[in-house]
């Protein structure tokens, strides 16, 4: 990764960036806002209820246990599908991709509905992992066919057996993809609702929820948020120092190559292919099959095919304005800290993270707040609902920007400038146009996030905007399962698409690569779903 | 083509500054390599005349046309500069003819210049290759083809050679030296490699924590370096200890020898730099009854190199040195030697 | 290799630009209800699929177009709050009586017409007039009838603390109509006998769920064999799967007993749209025989207006606890809360 250091970064990146972080930092500004409202008693207050702590405490345990089980699973099955000779590995990847298209809630429902003794602790660290372990099984597989096979080669020569090597040095080089990927699925779980809720779990969530739900009360539940605001920080700043300490080993730089399969026995195969077989029934196959069961359950209701497409239009129309968006406030951020790194790029960075851990409610309401207050006349209108998108997700889509575009050597721009280009089409024609299929991951990312949202959908829609995920909603509410299956299949093929696309990133066929610079750029491509 | 001149510039990265008060000439259609030790600030140089960088003081000119100085600044893309940097950095997205065409516009003509310095290059038949299929020195060719296409007033080149291996590396240096005092460019090199500063260049410029040292022909640098690290820097330097009276020749451990230059004012104990190939080998006896030159001692190793051999020496004086002989030479380690010296020292403080 | 990341990067920019602009176009198509003549904005806490057609009939008989903006009640309630004055709800249709009086508390619901508001019960209302009652709901038990018989069901909510129903028992601790009948115990039998009640529960492993939905799933599946909800959950089921398919039944408690205490879903006006004609027309309506009749006939509750009978299924309003109590009068939410999170179950 090189940086310009000591360059000063041009002024109208400056603004740009300021305007996008001003408003990755919308939610966090709402809070402060009602924390200080609610003055010092009742925070106090808030503080001081066991139930908080409790609850607090049951969420970290929540969170740990999902990391560790998504370490678990995503790093031998990532081994699995790009270092051995798993048959048909290629499909296992992009299968074991897919479970990032089925929200958490929907899952939960479905495995309720099959299933009705699970409940609690256990079941739901189950499904969030099978829900999340894809965001650590993607960027470590993608290091994994990336890292340097030279070092485990030299491994292997000073007499590790296979796997012994593999442990030895391929492996750490995956750990900071871990991390990243680990550092989402934590947030992701401090977030949800949708599973403990339904699972029964005393996490800290529903505290927030029950503060909504039960006394209307917005202040305090923004003085619990925060909690979690905090939470997160600290995780953003563990992984930010995990990565930091963590060397990147590329030592070659001549032609890359890439590592040899390991050649698995009949029996090492078969316990393979069982052990990826049992995390796609799990995690896909399970939800998929009680939804079709449910579909042919019935209804009182019968389903409008038209309704169910118009749903699925503006799924699809909304989540892929807000990746746009989202796009768009993630560049000049990423090429700030990717390019010009200081103590302010990387502050910036994290903040836009710390909202990650925020449930969608609090989200929600801080969007309502702010164009209720400040653009009255575009409340509740399609632009708001996708730029709300942007800023929710903005973390995912500012990591694989920034990924993308700090591999991508600066001499290339620079090149181009002494061969007669302004500074923008320089970067357009060489840094943008090689680091723009990372970009687009992080794009596709945020499209597939915003498809499964639902509370902050509920509030910033256009009157009458109908999404898969409200239409689904709306059934459930009314325990109308069978008529809700359509839209939940709906909605899980609608996100298996941009899930499909990113996996595709790391599966795609590998040819000949050549100089230096061109491998880094394909590895960011790689990183970004974790970065 | 056009000359350059670098006057006063300083320059730095916040509040660091590597180049100080640096001055260089370089005549239109001069090829002057900069030579310095990573971290002497000879990138930075580069990224000066470039324009990548803007320096804190001095100005920066093309012919007559100021490029940087007080008031005055040319961006990159309006300096007419060509620049090959280091592995040559070709846009992988594009093939070997884009690459070329990069810097010229969609005309005839630029099709034409791009098979021209394809050409010229030894690349024509590969405008269709792309970046990764191409070896190292294949890369650095199209780089060259695709700085010189626009047929720029200066080319910069940022140790265009050192990726490469050695027959390849001197191979493709000897090429593109023939090639650019063919079409007469003014160029840059910068380089931490002394033996392709001398032998690529016209002048030489040896870089040290942000000053240029010595600029000067490269049998001049060689010659008469302008301090001892210069000597110690460029080629092998054989250092005897000395006392010196400031007169034409001083006494040494291989006997006197006369003083051709050297820092100024040296006078007192120095250090007398000879170069290895200044050394003779006789055998030890004496010959006849002609007092005994030079100085005595014992072989402790010999290198081969096929063309001469490296001996190197320890005199009874203690101290060790290296001298050339020719490669067939059946000198072994342990043989007693006698060493004559030819021609003149340098002598610098000690 | 560049080309194949090229091929899968065009294909996803062509996704994203084509939903895009299929976006623009499905926006611009529903852009023409954005301006409807004089429409009226309503924030449903009800489900679309329940009061959707309740709506549509409105619309047919008045002329007055409805953009319903549908959510969770206490979420849209905390939504509105946030909004303040600037809120585009004209109507506020909320599940249930804390909701409104929430919203109505923070100054948002404006006073509606007298005339109105005293065709419906004193009980059944806001005392201050600002939100009237649509439809009641009975607080019914719901039980699992595989495991029990409608005899062996408790006929009191105070036999729900004995150890034979330990680890049997369901309630909805943050739902807003569990905390309306806790209000209602405290005001009938005392603060005392409330928490006794409330700390017997959690002495007897009750099981906290979030909604009455859940708790009628679980108890349909023989989770737990007792649930405390809400009477029209189970008809709700019921006309989804087919009654015969229902495992869960569900038992009214004794007349006497606070189990059985009769909430409401209501309507107000918010502030903005005090003087707003259609908003009063629409109030009005909810009152009429046919929205009445919509209550009986689609959603199984009771009507609140007495010219309208409740569905032959049900036990009379009269025999349950509603009559007792004034709504309004149960105030006291932050004391029901206050209790709930001391005896743990918040």
């Amino acid at each position: 990764m090189t940086r310009l250091s000591g360059i000063r970064p041009p002024r109208p990146l400056i603004a740009a960036a300021v305007v996008s972080v001003c408003l990755a930092l919308i939610p966090l500004a709402y809070l402060i806002v009602r924390v200080v409202s609610a003055g010092p008693e009742k925070i106090l207050s808030s503080l001081l209820r066991a139930r908080t702590w409790e609850t607090t405490v049951t969420s970290l345990a929540l969170m740990l246990v999902v990391v560790i089980g998504c370490l678990v699973i995503a790093i031998p099955a990532a081994a699995l599908v790009t270092r051995s000779n798993l048959p048909g590995r290629r499909m296992w990847l992009t299968v074991l991709a897919l479970p990032l298209a089925i929200p958490s809630y929907v899952a939960a429902y479905a495995w309720i509905a099959e299933f009705p003794a699970m409940t609690g602790f256990w079941a739901a660290a189950l499904i969030l992992i099978a829900v999340s372990y894809p965001y650590v099984l993607l960027p470590v597989a993608a290091a994994l066919r990336t890292a340097d096979p030279a070092i485990e080669e030299v491994a292997r020569s000073l007499g590790r057996s296979p796997f012994a090597a593999f442990r030895s040095t391929t492996l750490p080089q995956a750990l900071p993809a871990a991390a990243a990927g680990s550092l989402l699925v934590a947030l992701y779980v401090l977030s949800d609702f949708g599973a403990v809720s339904l699972f029964r779990v005393d996490a800290f969530t529903r505290v927030i929820y029950a503060s909504y739900r039960a006394s209307f009360d917005r202040t305090s539940a923004a003085v619990l948020a925060s909690i979690l605001v905090l939470l997160a920080l600290i995780l953003v700043f563990a992984e930010r120092k995990f990565r930091g300490k963590s060397l990147q080993y590329r030592t070659s730089s001549g032609t890359q190559r890439f590592a040899s399969l390991v050649h698995l026995t009949r029996r090492t195969r078969i316990l393979g292919l069982v052990f990826v077989t049992s995390i796609v029934i799990i995690a896909i196959g399970v939800p998929v099959v009680s939804l079709v069961l449910r579909l042919s359950e019935g209804s009182r209701r019968t389903l409008d095919v038209f309704e169910l497409l118009g749903a699925t239009i503006n799924s699809a129309g909304a989540a892929a304005a807000g990746a746009v968006i989202a796009v768009a406030l993630a560049l000049p951020i990423g090429l700030l800290t990717a390019r010009f790194r200081s103590a302010w790029s990387t502050g910036t960075e994290s903040a836009a993270f710390a909202g990650h851990a925020l449930p969608g409610v609090v989200i929600g309401l801080s969007l309502v707040f702010l164009t209720i207050n400040t653009v009255p006349f575009l409340y509740q209108t399609l632009f708001t609902l996708a730029f709300a998108y942007a800023v929710l997700f903005l973390p995912k889509s500012i990591g694989a920007t920034r990924t993308s575009i700090a591999a991508v050597p600066p001499v290339l721009e620079q090149t181009a400038r002494t061969l007669g280009r302004n500074p923008f089409s320089a970067w357009t024609q060489t840094t943008l146009r090689i680091a723009w299929p990372g970009i687009a991951a992080g794009g596709l990312l945020v499209l597939l996030t915003a498809m499964k949202e639902l509370p902050a959908t509920l509030m910033l829609r256009p009157t009458g905007f109908d999404t898969l995920a409200t239409e689904l909603w709306s059934r459930t509410e009314i325990a109308a399962y069978g008529a809700g299956a359509p839209y939940a299949l709906a909605l899980i093929a609608l996100a298996a698409i941009p899930a499909f696309a990113l996996s595709m990133f790391i599966s795609r066929e590998r040819r000949q690569v050549g100089t230096d610079q061109d491998d880094r750029t394909d590895s960011s491509v790689l990183d970004t779903v974790g970065a | 083509m056009t000359s350059v001149e670098l006057a006063g510039i300083s320059a730095g990265y916040g509040s660091t500054p590597v180049l100080v008060d640096l001055n260089l000439q370089v005549d239109s259609g001069e090829f002057v390599a900069v030579l310095g030790s990573s971290g002497s600030g000879k990138t930075t140089l580069l990224r000066v005349l470039a324009g990548f960088l803007k320096p804190t003081a001095g100005s920066v000119s093309f012919g007559n046309m100021m490029v940087s100085g007080p008031g005055e600044w040319v961006s990159p893309e309006h300096r007419h500069v060509g620049i090959v940097p280091q592995e040559g950095a070709l846009f992988p997205h594009l093939d070997v003819l884009r690459n070329v065409g990069f810097g010229l516009d969609r005309s005839a003509a630029s099709a034409q210049r791009v098979d021209e310095v394809l050409e010229m290059v030894g690349m024509a038949g590969f405008a269709a290759a792309r970046p990764q299929e191409l070896s190292g020195g294949q890369q650095q060719r199209v780089a060259l083809a695709r700085a010189l296409a626009p047929r720029p007033e200066v080319l910069l080149l940022d140790e265009p050679f050192s990726a490469l291996d050695a027959g390849m590396r001197s191979m493709l240096r000897a090429e593109v030296r023939e090639l650019l005092t063919r079409i007469g460019t003014t160029t840059v090199l910068v380089t931490h490699d002394q033996e392709e500063a001398l032998s690529i260049a016209d002048r030489v410029a040896v870089m040290r924590d942000g000053s240029l040292v010595q600029v000067a022909a490269p049998a001049m640098l060689y010659q008469d370096p302008a301090d001892l690290s210069v000597a110690r820097f460029i080629g092998e330097a054989v250092e005897l200890r000395a006392m010196w009276n400031g007169s034409d020749s001083v006494d040494t451990s291989l006997g006197p020898v006369a003083v051709r230059g050297g820092e100024a004012g040296a006078s007192g104990p120095v250090i007398a730099v000879l170069r290895p190939e200044q050394l003779v080998v006789v055998d030890p006896r004496p010959v006849g009854d002609a007092p005994a030159r030079g100085g005595t001692g014992t072989v402790r190793s010999v290198s081969y190199h096929g063309h001469d051999s490296l001996l190197q020496v320890r005199l009874a004086t203690g101290e060790d040195i290296a001298v050339r002989v020719p490669g067939e030479s059946e000198i072994a380690p342990g043989a007693s030697v006698r060493v004559l010296v030819t021609g003149a020292a340098n002598v610098y403080p000690a | 290799m560049f080309r194949i990341t090229r091929r899968a990067a065009l294909a996803a920019a062509a996704l994203l630009a084509a939903s895009t602009m299929l976006t623009a176009c499905s926006s611009g198509e529903s852009g023409a209800s954005d301006e409807p003549a004089d429409g009226l904005v309503v924030y449903s806490g009800r489900s679309e699929e329940l009061v959707g057609p309740l709506f549509a009939q409105f619309t047919a008989e008045t002329g007055i177009p409805v953009e319903a903006r549908y959510g969770d009640t206490a979420e849209l309630a905390a939504q509105m709050i946030e909004e303040g004055d600037a809120t585009p709800a004209q109507v506020y249709f909320a599940q249930d009586a804390g909701a409104l009086g929430a919203v109505s508390a923070d100054g948002l619901l404006a006073q509606l017409p007298e005339e109105t508001v005293n065709q419906v019960p004193a009980n059944y209302r806001s005392a201050d007039g600002t939100w009237v009652g649509v439809s009641g709901r009975a607080r019914v038990i719901a039980y699992d009838g595989e495991q029990l018989n409608a005899d062996q069901v408790p006929t009191s909510i105070f036999d729900l603390t004995d150890p034979k129903w330990k680890s049997q028992v369901a309630i909805a601790p943050t739902n807003a109509s569990f905390q309306s009948f806790v209000t209602a115990l405290r005001v009938t039998d005392g603060d005392d006998v409330a928490r006794e009640w409330l700390a017997g529960l959690v002495a007897n492993d009750v099981q906290k769920f979030e909604k009455n939905g859940l708790i009628l799933d679980a108890v349909n599946s023989g989770q737990v064999q007792l649930g405390l909800i809400n009477h029209y959950y189970w008809y709700e089921k019921a006309a989804e799967v087919g009654a015969d398919a229902m495992r869960a039944q569900i038992s009214f408690t004794a007349p006497a007993d606070p189990g059985s205490l009769v909430n409401v879903a209501g309507v107000g006006i918010t502030t903005p749209a005090a003087e707003s004609d259609n908003a009063r027309t629409f109030v009005e309506w909810m009152l009429s025989p046919t929205a009445q009749q919509y209550f009986v006939d689609e959603t199984n509750e009771y009507p609140v207006i007495e010219s309208i009978a409740a569905s032959d299924g049900l036990p009379p309003l009269s025999s349950l606890r509603g009559p007792d109590i004034e709504l309004a009068e149960l105030a006291d939410l932050p004391g029901t809360l206050a209790m709930l999170e001391d005896v743990g179950l918040l």
